[in-house]
């Protein structure tokens, strides 16, 4: 469980580099979690809030491996456009033109992730083209866990926050990945720790 | 007689694959393509409502609340335990939109969910008062048996409407 920390950990340090140099400000991250949800308890991680989410398929090596996620609430999500299009009122509603930079840092972010995670496990895992909604999103997560390859009733997910003072933006980046991906995880891990 | 309270009352929050049966108010929140299945019983004013996930159970039997084909039946045998009358039942369904259409691979679960509860209460000889399924957007259901089985149905824009 320490080596799946310390996985999450560097994927969403490379992720928290890439947004601050985005937003030229500083960007925190919380610790990584590590949590494993019960289906049925979904609601009590991720309500009913409209938020935009950028999610990408993890593909490369392990074919539908499960998904990564740009979390960020409606809120923050136009502080983030906000900044990086030189806008300034809060209140006002997403366009097409917030859809696209928001793909973008969902992008890159991914990008930035799975790099680092795949230097370490040492096989590759891309992003597939992302998918933005703008919508509740417990409604997104569970659309996305009921399309997963296998039935389950638990989700593992690696969640880590990423805020910006400044900007007053606070999002998460999330890996859920499939039981299968979690299995070749746990063996990457396991060989990495073995003395050579 | 109806509750007037009963929009005041908290209601009973229905998770992923779970089920409640009873008079006060109950919800399923945020609903994608999982449905949220209402049935209730006008002559007792009592109902039971079920968040489905997926449409086969595929012969598992430990979540009956999670599946299309078992859920279905897991309510309509609750409520003839309680003595309802199927000619006293009115069904009524919300959810199994499609959000997110690239990662779908034809595979659109929300839709099969919503045939798979069809053909399960055909098969039952019942049929859908009111439903509201399909679209791209997320859905919060509310029921209230004791508010005359009223049934309302919220997207993300916030605006609660009764189906």
């Amino acid at each position: 469980m320490d080596a799946m920390q310390e996985l999450g950990n560097i994927g969403a340090a490379h992720a928290a580099t890439t947004l601050s140099q985005m937003l030229s400000s500083p960007v925190e991250m919380s610790v990584p979690k590590i949590k494993v949800v019960d289906v049925a308890q979904l609601a009590n991680y991720i309500g009913e809030e409209s938020a935009a989410l950028v999610v990408f398929e993890l593909q490369g090596e392990i074919p539908h491996g499960g998904y990564i996620i740009f979390y960020i609430s409606r809120k923050s999500a136009v502080y983030l456009t906000n900044t990086m299009l030189g806008l300034t009122d809060p209140d006002r509603p997403l366009n097409e033109m917030d859809e696209s930079a928001l793909l973008e840092v969902g992008n890159i972010m991914a990008s930035a992730f799975l790099d680092a995670t795949a230097e370490l496990l040492g096989f590759i895992m891309l992003p597939s083209p992302p998918v933005l909604t703008i919508d509740m999103a417990h409604a997104a997560m569970q659309s996305l866990i009921a399309q997963m390859q296998e039935d389950i009733d638990e989700v593992m997910l690696f969640s880590t926050e990423l805020f910006c003072a400044e900007h007053k933006i606070d999002s998460d980046i999330i890996m859920m990945p499939e039981t299968s991906t979690l299995k070749t995880f746990v063996e990457r891990l396991e060989n990495l720790m073995k003395p050579s | 007689m109806p509750d007037p309270s009963s929009q005041n009352k908290v209601p009973v929050m229905i998770g992923i694959g779970e089920y409640h049966v009873g008079s006060g108010p109950m919800m399923a929140i945020g609903l994608g393509s999982c449905i949220g299945l209402t049935i209730y019983d006008k002559d007792r004013h009592i109902g039971a409502m079920v968040h489905i996930m997926l449409p086969e159970s595929s012969g598992r039997t430990d979540r009956p609340g999670k599946y299309a084909d078992t859920a279905v039946l897991l309510l309509l045998k609750k409520l003839s335990d309680m003595g309802c009358q199927k000619g006293s039942l009115v069904v009524k369904m919300a959810g199994g939109a499609c959000m997110f259409e690239y990662f779908g691979n034809n595979l659109n679960i929300g839709e099969r969910n919503a045939e798979k509860v069809r053909a399960i209460l055909a098969d039952n000889r019942l049929r859908i008062a009111s439903e509201e399924v399909g679209g791209k957007s997320g859905r919060t259901v509310a029921f209230y048996p004791d508010d005359g089985g009223k049934v309302t149905v919220r997207s993300a824009d916030g605006v609660a409407h009764e189906i």
